[in-house]
């Protein structure tokens, strides 16, 4: 299967692999895995007392796409408050990355880590 | 008639897997096309279609993994989608360290020692949620059949483990 250009781009120079303190209260994590393929997937976002994402990072485990859908949405959620964020769709990130059906997983895995984060945000800051 | 049927054997997750594999070539042998060489075409399709049959069975009751999952079915209990998002963070955390560990086994200064460590942990790991799955395809209620399932999903990943350390093994072994 041929992977877009976007996907590679992002698979071979990944934008904000990393990993944040998840004691930290202002940092919120997000750990989500597809049991069918065995990806995993950690989403770490830094949040200003405003609400605001300063920063992102992640670690994924998995094939190409969902890699290329954990590093593009590390970029997506810079300086977005959390609720724009937890706007974003899984069929944005498989558009932007031109992922085939087989991969649309991968974007929802995507998604769901954005989801995990802010859910954690939450139970921290609840 | 399901899987179990077909071998003539109980549904249990227990399996004698010798007397498996033995009653499967009788089977296969009782359809084998050389059989039906005279036989007429509508024979042959049938022959042909009974030996694919035998086959997903033999396949599906041989792997553990696959049984569980063939036995919680036909309790009727709905698997999760395999697609759909597993959410347990604990469980995660320690996936992506154990991920982390396979990683720095290649830089390690013992590459050998340090791949058998791994190898170990992992098998532990795996035999501790396996277990548990067994208990609970014994036990047959509702919420036993319930935590199988995420057990089950738990299982897929050590799978997709193993499958790394296969890998990683090979790749250290063509140097």
């Amino acid at each position: 299967m041929a992977y877009s250009e976007k996907v590679i781009d992002h698979y071979e120079n990944p934008r904000n692999v990393g990993s944040m303190d998840k004691s930290d209260p202002s940092v919120a994590t997000g750990m989500v895995g597809a049991p069918a393929c065995g990806d995993v997937m950690k989403l770490q976002l830094k949040i200003s007392a405003d609400g605001v994402i300063e920063d992102a990072k992640f670690k994924t485990y998995g094939c190409g796409s969902a890699i290329a859908s954990s590093s593009l949405v590390t970029e997506w959620v810079k300086g977005k408050s959390i609720e724009e964020a937890g706007q974003i769709k899984n069929t944005a990130i498989a558009e932007e990355l031109a992922l085939p059906p087989v991969k649309i997983h991968c974007s929802i895995l995507a998604e769901d880590a954005i989801k995990a984060a802010i859910e954690d945000y939450k139970s921290k800051n609840g | 008639m399901n899987y179990f049927q077909l071998f003539g054997i109980e549904v249990s997750f227990d399996v004698d897997l010798n007397q498996l594999s033995q009653t499967y070539q009788t089977l296969q042998k009782s359809v084998h096309p050389d059989k039906f060489a005279h036989a007429s075409s509508q024979e042959q399709l049938i022959a042909v279609q009974k030996s694919a049959e035998l086959n997903d069975a033999y396949q599906t009751i041989k792997q553990p993994l696959a049984r569980a999952e063939y036995i919680l079915t036909l309790r009727g209990v709905e698997l999760p989608n395999e697609q759909h998002t597993f959410g347990d963070t604990r469980f995660l955390m320690r996936q992506m360290e154990l991920r982390e560990m396979l990683e720095e086994v290649t830089h390690a200064e013992d590459v050998d020692a340090a791949l058998a460590a791994a190898q170990q942990e992992l098998a532990q790991e795996y035999q501790q949620h396996f277990s548990l799955l067994q208990a609970q395809i014994c036990e047959n209620t509702d919420a036993a059949n319930m935590l199988a399932c995420d057990n089950l999903r738990k299982l897929k990943f050590y799978q997709k483990l193993n499958i790394e350390v296969d890998r990683l093994e090979d790749s250290l072994f063509d140097d």
